[in-house]
């Protein structure tokens, strides 16, 4: 199903083998007690990208959001089977093989495809499930369409980053091909009559068919190899002995058609438990948690955002010997690439990329990243809030006999504090929204849950109404916030 | 004979291709009232600013009680600011603090004196000038007058043993000048040593031990008031006091 990376992904690996030139050949040359090693840790941590039933989706399972699906009942078996406990982590598809390769992660089972380029990166275990492809189409247009040749002039849908992707792009003629994220995403477009047709995987168009009686599947007739349609566990390149042992637990899986009599049917159960209570306020404790989290980044950043952005203002404005000027330099430099870099992708360098020094955790990275951030910002603003404080105050506090040092920390802060207050502020709110980006690391916050109430309960627009409001109660109880307390440094 | 308090030599003074300040070699005694007047632009304030290092001098020397300013590092340079007091044009006063909080500001945190101590002194100093009821007011609502009286209180507090005036009254109503020049008059009174860049003539006249007539970026004169006023003997002089006194 899936394929490729992301491009942006791709440039965050090439980055981070640049930093670490040496740190994944050598992983491959060790020798090999990767077997040993998990077993040893006692944990198997599972990544998978749970936005395709049903392979791997969210549901409520006793009013806990979980993921579950065919593919979790394998990752569940094949722990088992090493003796060790199973932990999954959730991300997008695109971030799954960087976060392997960068050890977030011991095995990949997300419906990959064990396709011949992926193979060049990571170990493949046996092929666990043969699918196929469907194209899921609107009830009403059943006579129109009969297969992929029917959408001559039309539009096809297809998840970025996946094999039916590229194959409805390579194996059409006059169509268009829209790619998109999300598969719920998908069949709302389809829904709105943005898109003619969404291609996807067998059990996935099943699934989507039999809980939304206005769909239907119709044959997709690619042209496939059997690699491209089967799904394999991917491990760490090298991993031999981990892989040959997995290995016996797939045959054993397929020799008793597992797949076919167990897991698909039990996955098939949680959907239909889904869609039972699709209101939104049964989902309350959803968007609770991705409140707090919101809050939770937003106020640590803005904390530590502003401690960086005091430190970097200052060395943006020493002067003087050699050292003062490098300093100087560094912090020019710093303020300049972040603001000239887009911060998804510092979010993602920071967790996969000092992932490589350091085993951070979601949460953490994405607050380190948004505070490295919003460091440069803010010391933009307090460096033109210093500069807006008359220099006959620091004269003044200099002929007191005052340090460089207390004059900046008694005279000129606390005024150019109170002048750039606003400006603080809005950063403040800024923040409360652009927290959002730490979503594609699956830090559970208002973004990622809303994501989760959308891929649980097929509806694609209501989840966005709420965090959308939730965001502008949020913004606009802040903004009042900081109102209050302008006013009040006013009256001082 | 008594040590110089202030002496300066050679000072010179560049901005960029701008030559203010061309070797200038006076001394100040102490308990010495300098007025030092001339026309705009004439380096006066330069001057005053070069004697506590506000501005870096280009070459020459700056001593204060035989130390020599210009060699010193950042710290020495603080501690003998403590003993010049400076009082500037725009009073300069912390708009974010109460009267009272600016004149504690410095002793707390560089001499380190204690709350009550500093309290007390702060109150003792704005008796002094004629402002203790407006302690806790903040700069924003003191008439320039006022103003200037907390700023010359506050200059007073480090208990300095110069006091340094840059045009202290050329901001003010006219009004308001009498009150400011009083106070100064009687710090000269008590003996504190001064050096007031002004444009004020009759506190120069009836206050000065000497006038420093300064125009072109040097001293041209060095006399007493009654001298001064009486003979000028530049062409420079006389042009400027014919001016100034029609």
């Amino acid at each position: 199903m899936k394929k490729r990376f992301g491009l942006l992904l791709a440039l965050i690996a090439a980055l981070v083998m640049l930093v670490v030139p040496v740190g994944n050949t050598t992983h491959a040359q060790a020798a090999d007690n990767s077997l040993e090693k998990i077993q040893k840790k006692g944990v198997l941590v599972m990544g998978t990208s749970p936005d395709y039933p049903p392979y791997e989706f969210q549901a409520t399972v006793n009013g806990k959001s979980t993921v579950v699906g065919m593919d979790v009942q394998i990752g569940k078996k094949v722990a088992k089977d090493l003796g060790v406990k199973l932990k999954i982590k959730s991300m997008s598809f695109d971030s799954l093989l960087v976060a392997l390769q960068t050890g977030k992660i011991d095995m990949i089972i997300s419906g990959m495809n064990p396709t011949p380029a992926r193979r060049k990166n990571v170990a493949f275990t046996h092929t666990y499930y043969q699918g196929g492809y469907d194209i899921v189409i609107n009830k009403t247009d059943k006579a129109k369409y009969k297969n992929k040749d029917s959408f001559s002039g039309g539009t096809l849908g297809a998840q970025t980053g996946t094999t039916q992707y590229n194959a409805s792009k390579s194996q059409t003629k006059n169509t268009t091909v829209k790619g998109m994220t999300s598969q719920s995403d998908l069949i709302l477009a389809l829904q709105s009559h943005k898109l003619d047709g969404v291609a996807m995987e067998k059990p996935s168009a099943e699934a989507y068919v039999s809980n939304n009686k206005q769909l239907a599947a119709i044959p997709s007739d690619f042209n496939m190899s059997s690699s491209a349609t089967s799904s394999a566990i991917a491990f760490r390149k090298g991993s031999t002995s981990l892989v040959n042992k997995v290995n016996k637990t797939v045959d054993q899986i397929k020799k008793e058609n597992l797949v076919k009599k167990d897991y698909l049917p039990a996955a098939g159960k949680y959907l239909k438990t889904n869609t039972v209570n699709t209101s939104m306020t049964h989902y309350w404790k959803a968007f609770l948690t991705g409140i707090e989290y919101t809050l939770i980044i937003t106020v640590c950043s803005v904390f530590f955002g502003f401690i960086i952005g005091i430190l970097l203002a200052l060395a943006r404005m020493a002067k003087g010997n050699f050292f003062k000027n490098l300093l100087r330099w560094i912090a020019t430099a710093y303020v300049e690439f972040i603001r000239g870099t887009p911060m998804m992708v510092q979010v993602m360098f920071v967790y996969f990329g000092l992932g490589l020094f350091v085993n951070l955790p979601a949460l953490t990275s994405g607050i380190i990243a948004i505070s490295l951030n919003s460091g440069a910002y803010v010391a933009e603003y307090i460096r033109g809030g210093i500069n807006s404080v008359n220099i006959g105050q620091t004269e003044a506090a200099r002929s007191l006999g005052m340090s460089n040092g207390e004059t900046m920390r008694y005279v000129v802060l606390p005024q150019a504090l109170k002048n750039i207050w606003p400006s603080l502020g809005n950063e403040f709110i800024t923040l409360i929204k652009d927290s959002s980006i730490v979503s594609i690391i699956g830090v559970t916050e208002l973004i990622y849950q809303s994501n989760i109430v959308r891929s649980d309960t097929y509806r694609g627009v209501a989840p966005i109404v709420v965090i959308m409001v939730l965001y502008f109660i949020l913004t606009f109880t802040a903004s009042r916030i900081l109102n209050y307390f302008e006013r009040k440094m006013q009256h001082d | 004979m008594t040590k110089p308090v202030i002496e300066v030599e050679k000072l010179a003074k560049s901005f960029g291709e701008n030559q203010v300040l061309k070797e200038i070699t006076e001394q100040v005694n102490p308990g010495q009232v300098i007025v030092v007047i001339g026309p705009s632009g004439g380096g006066k304030s330069t001057f005053l600013r070069c004697l506590n290092l506000l501005e870096t001098p280009t070459s020459g020397k700056v001593a204060f009680e035989g130390h020599d300013l210009t060699t010193m590092d950042t710290k020495g340079v603080n501690s003998l600011r403590e003993k010049m007091g400076m009082v500037f044009q725009g009073f300069n006063l912390f708009p974010n603090m109460t009267v009272l909080e600016n004149i504690k500001l410095a002793p707390m945190k560089v001499k380190g004196t204690d709350d009550a101590s500093a309290t007390k002194r702060a109150h003792e100093l704005l008796e002094r000038v004629g402002l203790d009821d407006h302690a806790d007011a903040f700069p924003d609502s003191l008439s320039g007058g006022q103003a200037q009286r907390v700023a010359i209180a506050r200059a007073l507090a480090m208990d300095p043993e110069v006091m340094l005036f840059d045009e202290p009254t050329s901001a003010l109503d006219p009004e308001m000048v009498g009150e400011v020049l009083n106070v100064m008059q009687e710090l000269a009174k008590e003996g504190m040593t001064m050096v007031v860049v002004t444009h004020e003539m009759g506190f120069a006249k009836s206050v000065a031990d000497r006038i420093w007539f300064m125009a072109d970026g040097y001293i041209q004169e060095n006399n007493t008031p009654d001298e001064f006023f009486a003979h000028p003997e530049t062409e420079r002089a006389k042009d400027f006091l014919s001016k100034i006194l029609m």
